[in-house]
């Protein structure tokens, strides 16, 4: 499974500086554009960059999902929940900031007529840029998106997609409960493909109910890393076929392929 | 210190940044320059498909430590297998590798990498560390490269997350035993890597040596703990990893001089936090003959080239016509 991932050749491990020309701010959330020609010339969907989180003090880089890519602009998506992530999602247009990048495997997406795209909290930062691929190809794209509370929903606002329904687990927003909750009643077309990313416990749901409707779809898993780039084997989960690294032969997984938590 | 550096008056002000000698000798191995990488940091055929251009022409250690490898296939530690710290991080990979006999047909894929290369070996017993050296010098036989690509074995008895490692690493009598086995499998250059994990590293230094080890390496990382602030459980799936980063700097540096001192000539690489040119430069002036450079790896593939121009820049603006001229000067009376 894991090794019928496509090889992507265009992987650069390179450190680019880049400069903020947008930054938006969602709640917890941040949505940062930066201009970075090559990451966004070679970029796929699902794929991520390593980010040096500016000022003294930190040092290892943040792995980041691409959240959009257009034109030679970078999009990133930064939940402000640890040290690290709060002073990446303060950069301001003008700033400077450094990555490397695209890294990992992507989401497939050519041929694709239908897909369903499950997200969880941070973990729907990818899916955007998997919508806005899909939609390009003419494929129809409903999306699903859980969050928490009242606060982290905001992220909703910063997404650009036309079917998008929203849970939240305090019933805020949307429908109450978690996003596989609102699923359970979705009567899928059986052409259609899931693309999820989301906390483990939530990516297993899907994976479970998938398994049950008969879909067939790609998940993107989130881990601590270190270096990003293969080298150091930190960031490894749990598959079907053992421990891989999220950074090199993820962060997409085929969804079959995601060992339960 | 074979009379480098040791003694010797500072020199008087600053010179030309390309008088600078960096060529250094490690034992018999006469290097480029000093630095290394720090076994499980770097993969070079990781790195080299991400970076444009001949990765191998310009690659920037003057040798290539690769992860430590085992005479058997080891999955490694179960995730999280690392998290950022104050200033430095904690991992416990758990010495995941494919084994010796998959991981020397990746070797053989490196015929493109120029510089020489010293394997890094782990193992729960001195007969697993010997088992590793005897496949290793069985696939060197059988290659008749023109240069050698092994040129020497580092000894990894002191990774403190597996079992097995850190006990041989603190203590004597297992440490001579394992570099006794390995000095039959090899005339090769053997540098016995210690853990700081330990009252006292000289003992232990001392019997690496008196067994054969040709020289030492420290030091590798300091076993710690970190909570889930969410469930004030340990973080990683371990429990207990391995501490480096700039956080362990001046303990290494300390345990550097104090081996340097009390066995001079020794090759020693020095290591454990560094992430700049004058962090190594402290290195070599505590008595290590070649540096190496660890988690500063993760901070991206720009690091040793950027560390080796500041280490010269570095001597440059103290007098020090070569990196061996600087070599234990922060050793003996002022």
């Amino acid at each position: 499974m894991t090794t019928s991932m496509p090889e992507h050749a265009e992987q650069w491990a390179e450190t680019v500086r880049c400069r903020v020309v947008s930054a938006r701010s969602f709640g917890a959330f941040a949505a940062v554009e930066v201009v970075a020609p090559a990451v966004a010339a070679a970029a796929s969907p699902g794929q991520f960059v390593m980010v040096a989180v500016p000022g003294e003090g930190f040092f290892l880089r943040r792995p980041l999902s691409l959240f959009t890519v257009r034109g030679d602009r970078v999009g990133l998506l930064i939940e402000n929940r640890g040290r690290g992530s709060h002073e990446l999602a303060r950069a301001a247009v003008g700033d400077t900031l450094e990555l490397a990048g695209p890294l990992g495997t992507a989401f497939p997406i050519d041929r694709v007529v239908s897909g369903l795209l499950v997200g969880g909290g941070i973990g729907c930062a990818p899916l955007q840029y998997v919508a806005d691929e899909l939609r390009r190809r003419g494929a129809l794209v409903t999306a699903a998106f859980g969050f928490r509370d009242l606060r982290q929903s905001r992220a909703a606002a910063a997404f650009d997609i036309d079917r998008l329904w929203l849970t939240t687990e305090d019933g805020s927003v949307g429908r109450r409960g978690t996003v596989v909750d609102l699923l359970e009643g979705v009567d899928a077309h059986p052409d259609t493909v899931v693309y999820t990313c989301g906390p483990l416990p939530m990516v297993s749901a899907v994976q479970r109910w998938a398994h049950a409707a008969r879909l067939g779809g790609w998940a993107s898993l989130e881990a601590h890393m270190a270096c990003g780039t293969g080298s150091c084997h930190g960031c490894v989960v749990a598959t079907t076929e053992g421990y891989a690294r999220v950074c090199s032969e993820g962060p997409v997984f085929a969804l079959d392929a995601v060992a339960a938590p | 210190m074979t009379g480098e550096g040791q003694g010797r008056r500072r020199p008087a002000g600053p010179i030309a940044e390309t008088q600078v000698d960096l060529r250094v000798r490690l034992g018999d191995l006469e290097l480029e320059h000093p630095l290394l990488d720090a076994s499980g940091t770097f993969d070079a055929a990781e790195t080299a498909r991400r970076v444009r251009g001949d990765f191998f022409a310009a690659f920037p250690y003057a040798a290539y430590v690769p992860k430590t490898v085992t005479s058997e296939p080891r999955t490694g530690n179960p995730p999280p297998r690392v998290t950022e710290t104050a200033a430095g991080m904690i991992n416990a990979i758990g010495l995941e590798n494919p084994g010796v006999e998959v991981w020397l047909e990746a070797l053989s894929g490196l015929t493109a990498l120029r510089q020489p290369v010293i394997v890094s070996v782990g193992g729960n017993t001195a007969a697993e560390f010997a088992a590793v050296v005897r496949a290793v010098e069985a696939w060197a036989a059988g290659r008749g490269d023109a240069r050698p690509v092994v040129v020497g074995y580092e000894l990894n008895v002191s990774c403190p997350n597996v079992t097995g490692g850190l006990q041989i690493g603190a203590d004597p009598g297992a440490t001579a035993e394992v570099v006794a086995g390995v000095r039959a499998e090899t005339r090769r250059p053997v540098l016995t890597k210690l853990t700081p994990n330990v009252t006292d590293v000289l003992p232990v230094a001392a019997a690496a040596l008196e067994a054969g080890s040709t020289g030492l390496a420290l030091v590798n990382t300091f076993k710690a703990m970190v909570l889930d602030p969410a469930t004030l459980r340990p973080f990683l799936g371990n429990r207990t990893g391995g501490l480096c980063g700039p956080a362990i700097k001046p303990i290494a540096l300390r345990m550097v001089a104090e081996v340097a001192a009390a066995f001079p000539g020794v090759p020693l690489v020095g290591m454990g936090g560094v992430a700049s040119g004058l962090d190594a430069l402290e290195f070599i002036a505590c008595g290590a003959a070649a540096v190496a450079v660890g988690a500063a790896n993760f901070a991206g593939v720009e690091t040793p080239r950027r560390i080796l121009a500041e280490l010269r820049r570095e001597l440059a603006a103290r007098g020090f016509a070569g990196a061996a001229e600087a070599r234990g000067v922060a050793l003996g009376d002022a």
